[in-house]
């Protein structure tokens, strides 16, 4: 069965070797001459305002969230779909009320107002 | 000799996984931890398709790479930190640390050392025939066996949804924003007055 995935398995060799050898070439070959000016941040031909990392605002980690329960559904739909022929109505019907209850907490979090932006 | 390329392979992740599990603890770049963790999980997920798990193996890499440790990512670098400083707070954690660390040690090793758990106990299941799919395979126990477990994962699923909206929503008041349907529903009576009156001289 894992002979199937041995195209996987070259790719990832590959990309290893061209990956590493960009690299170590550059290493290599290429000159480092670096300075502070080199090092230092660029914005645009101005002295940087402040430092990148900053406070952000929580709601982006709420959308991402909501996101990866979402996403954790869609993996259940996919061996779902799979077998659908063979667990018949019974699973047609588990899948009916996992996606239900799924729909009752995306109606609540559409009417919480956790999906405007504001 | 088929037997002799899985275990190099086998040899090959692991010690790729536990390099990389080391540097997630031991870099100081909170940026660069959470790059090592993704690479311990995509040598997890490569462990697991040796071991012919291979719908969990896509999952591993599609949920936990593609969408969890996005978010990792997402929030390490919107955190306010830069680079830790060094041992912040070392001694002061050492004994909670430590007491933990020999818990699980403890553990595996009674798991591990256990007469049940011990390699010899268990023969190697035959591998797998050509054309089967472990995701048809996990589809039918998961839909017929496992029917109560599925469902009883979508309410700990919607229990999440609820607790994030619960922890993080917050209303600002201050805020101005339109609504589309009051715009809509105004009628000329609401707003517009016409009052009639003399024309003054």
């Amino acid at each position: 069965m894992l002979e199937n995935y041995l195209p996987i398995l070259i790719f990832l060799a590959v990309g290893v070797v061209i990956g590493g050898a960009a690299l170590a070439a550059g290493m290599l070959i290429g000159s480092r001459r670096p300075n502070a000016a080199k090092d230092s941040p660029y914005e645009c031909g101005f002295e940087a305002f402040e430092d990148a990392r900053m406070k952000f605002d929580v709601r982006y980690y709420l959308v991402a969230i909501l996101f990866i329960i979402f996403d954790l559904e869609i993996a259940f739909l996919f061996p779902w779909a799979v077998v659908l022929d063979e667990i018949g109505l019974a699973g047609f019907a588990a899948m009916g009320i996992f996606l239900l209850i799924l729909v009752v907490g995306f109606i609540y979090e559409w009417k919480k107002g956790a999906l405007e932006w504001e | 000799m088929i037997l002799d390329i899985y275990l190099v392979l086998f040899w090959l992740f692991s010690a790729v996984a536990v390099f990389a599990a080391l540097r997630v603890i031991t870099v100081r770049n909170p940026v660069h931890a959470v790059l090592f963790l993704v690479l311990t999980f995509f040598t997890c997920a490569a462990l697991w398709m040796l071991l012919e798990a291979e719908f969990l193996a896509i999952v591993l890499v599609l949920v936990y790479v593609g969408a969890v440790m996005v978010l990792f990512l997402f929030v390490v670098m919107m955190l306010d930190i830069n680079v830790a400083p060094v041992r912040e707070g070392f001694i002061q954690y050492l004994p909670l640390a430590a007491t933990v660390a020999v818990i699980v040690v403890v553990e595996m090793a009674l798991v591990v050392g256990s007469k049940t758990f011990r390699p010899n106990q268990m023969a190697a299941p035959a591998p797998a025939a050509a054309g089967a799919s472990n995701t048809e395979e996990l589809g039918v126990l998961l839909y017929t066996k496992y029917l109560y477990h599925f469902e009883i994962a979508a309410a700990i699923l919607l229990v999440a949804i609820i607790a994030a909206i619960a922890l993080t929503m917050r209303k600002r008041p201050q805020t101005k924003y339109q609504n589309p349907a009051q715009q809509v529903q105004v009628r000329k009576q609401d707003r517009l007055k016409i009052i009639k009156m003399e024309p003054e001289k």
